[in-house]
């Protein structure tokens, strides 16, 4: 109390708030505020002026069909990183966790996390040759076992996406197991011998003890994977560049096409919008569904 | 005291400075060469001229080309746009122009004719917005089919001038073991383009070309889509999966002589010389028959420079003098020599910086009537995607002839 009456005066906590609050301000609140503004004008970055249009581009937005297909892919993207990055990443950790592996646990954890330390650019260029159906490992192995047509997979429009999908899956799953591992590892031990004096077995505990006790970090990955899933760029446009057509498009790969290789701004910005909407929505979602932070 | 001297003694100094270079004029250049051996060549290029110039100091930039369409495309529109900057032609240069900062040359090549003779004639028109000359032709460029020679002469096979002729030829070399003789790479779509603006300018009729490239028509020619129904007719002899090969990779797939043919741009000469073992030569897309476009046209266009006109005029001045110097004969000369690019400057280019090979690509340019320039620059970027993102999906056969043409009708009517 006495260093407080002694060098703190009504200001000082505000001082110390200043430069974060303008920090976030500058690189977030005002884009974020401006950008809303932005999507009811058509403008390119060449030109002085901006026409007002209102609501037309929301107009195009529901009408325009690639904007299906991005959402569509981004629900892909989204489904399939929850189920690997999500779920089997927790079953990945229970059982590195487990007393059955703890000999080459050490081992496999690194394995598994290796790839979270390489780029992201580096890592897609690495799969455009994986894939490559000339050159590429998959191709090649799948002639080997006598496969006649493999498929084109980054240059066929069906699954130029899944493509995408699964380099992204090899990339995060392993930095999610590493993140529950570490939560298991806070798991009080008493539990699971208490348990499996009991008589549960395995599932049994993994059901009943480590699920609800990870059930925070399950929240924290799981909000970051579906955020993650419906922003998703580089993967994408390293990979596939949303082609061939449109067909591999992602909201943020058609964001980035409209706004610097179409020229428009307007309607760039109002993809950021409904990206914005659709994130915040489903991060509110979640939130209500965990009920974080008012754990019993 | 002592602290006094020393603000004192720093004061002069700057002052002493300052007076050393206030005759001094700094000329801001940004360019899209950041890549050996490019780089060398414009530095060496650059010392030379501040050499001959000691009065001129010019300051340089450089992003690789696509950053470069981004950046030159936000900056000519701010007051930090640079006084010297490279363009390519068409709808790129028009771009750039509306924004009302790029400097008209009409003038200046009026009080210096020479200066004007001694480019290509050929060169200027694709940088002519509004019957305004904008920019400087630097570099010229052309797409032809290469082929192996060695194999022609080998298999008895000619050189095609018609487009059923090369179906002809396809056929053959498909019965001679060659199941893809086009090599071709188009997971970056702007090798779609090069085909679809090559066809299209041999099929359509020039006037409702020009007039829907430029956003007044509606692309309801039927020409489109015969013409989009050649290509997908000429994908049946390309590489495999051809959307999930780059471009490099179908080059590479030429050269190591899977496929005896594929559609490159002369500039491309210098990444064959190394590697190459067999003789090759080039030809321009052949005819169609019943076509309205004219056969001789070439595909490819130049890139050139700008200047801004918001600069002062003694940095204006010097800016003029810079472009001049390195579209001279002695700059255009070292370019070809250094980096294997093709100078439109008259007598730049002899058997000295350019191997038989380029000599025959420059033939092959000044033979054609005029360029014909790259699609995706011809006209707006939202109708160039549409083409090139159905020009994809027609050869997976996700997309029709007619699918792809009225996307390219919507996105046509977008912009209207």
């Amino acid at each position: 109390m006495q260093s407080r009456r002694a060098g703190m005066n009504v200001m000082t906590p505000y001082i110390y708030v200043l430069p974060c609050v303008l920090l976030l301000g500058v690189f977030v609140y005002i884009p974020l505020v401006a950008n809303f503004y932005y999507s009811a004008y058509s403008f390119s970055a060449l030109s002085p002026t901006k026409e007002f249009v209102g609501l037309q581009n929301y107009r195009t937005l529901f009408t325009d069909p690639v904007i299906a297909t991005a959402i569509v892919n981004n629900i892909w993207y989204c489904l399939i990183s929850v189920a690997i990055q999500v779920l089997l990443a927790l079953v990945i950790a229970s059982l590195l966790e487990d007393k059955l592996f703890a000999k080459i646990s050490t081992v496999l954890r690194t394995t598994y996390f290796l790839p979270v330390l390489i780029s992201m650019t580096v890592v897609a260029l690495l799969f455009s040759f994986v894939y490559h159906p000339k050159i590429g490992l998959i191709n090649a192995a799948l002639k080997f076992f006598g496969m006649k047509n493999p498929p084109a997979w980054t240059g066929d429009p069906k699954t130029a996406i899944f493509s995408a999908i699964i380099m992204s899956q090899w990339h995060s799953t392993g930095y999610t197991t590493m993140l529950f591992i570490v939560a298991i590892q806070g798991i009080s031990e008493d539990l699971y011998e208490a348990a499996e004096i009991d008589g549960a077995n395995r599932l049994q505990r993994f059901w009943h003890i480590t699920v609800p006790q990870v059930r925070e970090m399950m929240f924290v990955t799981m909000v970051t994977t579906v955020t993650g899933a419906f922003l998703v760029f580089n993967d994408v446009y390293i990979l596939t560049q949303g082609g061939p057509g449109n067909a591999s498009t992602t909201l943020a790969v058609y964001m980035y096409r409209n706004a610097f290789n179409l020229d428009k701004m307007g309607y760039a910005s109002t993809i950021a919008v409904i990206m914005l909407i659709i994130c915040m929505a489903l991060a509110i979602i979640q939130n209500t569904a965990f009920r974080s932070g008012k754990g019993d | 005291m002592k602290k006094l001297a020393l603000a004192l003694a720093l004061v002069l100094c700057l002052t002493a400075c300052a007076v050393a270079f206030a005759d001094q004029v700094t000329v801001k250049f940004f360019h899209r060469w950041p890549n050996e051996p490019k780089l060398s060549y414009l530095n060496g290029l650059i010392a030379e001229f501040e050499a001959a110039n000691p009065d001129i100091k010019i300051e340089t930039d450089q992003v690789l080309n696509d950053s470069y369409k981004e950046k030159i495309r936000v900056l000519v529109s701010t007051d930090d746009i640079p006084d010297v900057f490279m363009s390519w032609s068409g709808s790129f240069a028009t771009n750039l122009v509306k924004s009302g900062r790029v400097q008209t040359w009409d003038d200046i090549l009026a009080a210096d004719p020479e200066f004007k003779d001694s480019i290509i004639e050929s060169q200027w028109p694709p940088f002519q917005i509004d019957g305004k000359q904008y920019g400087v032709p630097w570099s010229m460029d052309g797409k032809a089919f290469f082929y192996n020679k060695d194999l022609f002469t080998e298999l008895g096979l000619e050189v095609p001038t018609t487009l059923n002729g090369l179906y002809e030829l396809c056929e053959a070399l498909k019965a001679a073991g060659y199941e893809e003789p086009i090599s071709a790479g188009f997971s970056a779509p702007w090798a779609v383009s090069h085909y679809l603006g090559t066809i299209c300018q041999r099929v359509v009729d020039p006037e409702t070309l020009a007039k829907d490239y430029a956003g007044e028509g509606d692309f309801t020619d039927p020409g489109y889509i015969e013409a989009l129904n050649i290509f997908k007719k000429l994908g049946e002899y390309m590489t495999k999966d051809p959307n999930s090969v780059d471009h490099e990779f179908a080059r590479n797939a030429f050269i190591f002589g899977e496929s005896p043919m594929v559609y490159l741009q002369l500039g491309e000469c210098k990444y064959l010389r190394d590697d190459i073992e067999f003789d090759y030569g080039f030809f321009n897309f052949p005819a169609v028959e019943d076509g309205k476009g004219d056969p001789g046209q070439l595909t490819g266009a130049p890139e050139g420079m700008m200047i801004s006109n918001v600069a002062s005029p003694e940095v204006q001045e010097a800016a003029i003098k810079f472009v001049k110097f390195v579209i001279s004969q002695h700059g255009g000369y070292e370019m070809t020599k250094q980096t294997g690019e093709l100078s439109c400057v008259k007598g730049a280019l002899d058997e000295t910086n350019l191997d038989a090979k380029q000599l025959e690509a420059v033939d092959l340019i000044l033979k054609s009537t005029e360029p014909a320039l790259w699609q995706d620059n011809v006209t707006d970027a939202v109708i160039a995607d549409a083409f090139m993102a159905g020009g994809q999906l027609l050869l997976t056969g996700d997309k029709t002839a007619e699918d792809v043409m009225k996307d390219v009708q919507t996105a046509a009517a977008s912009i209207k």
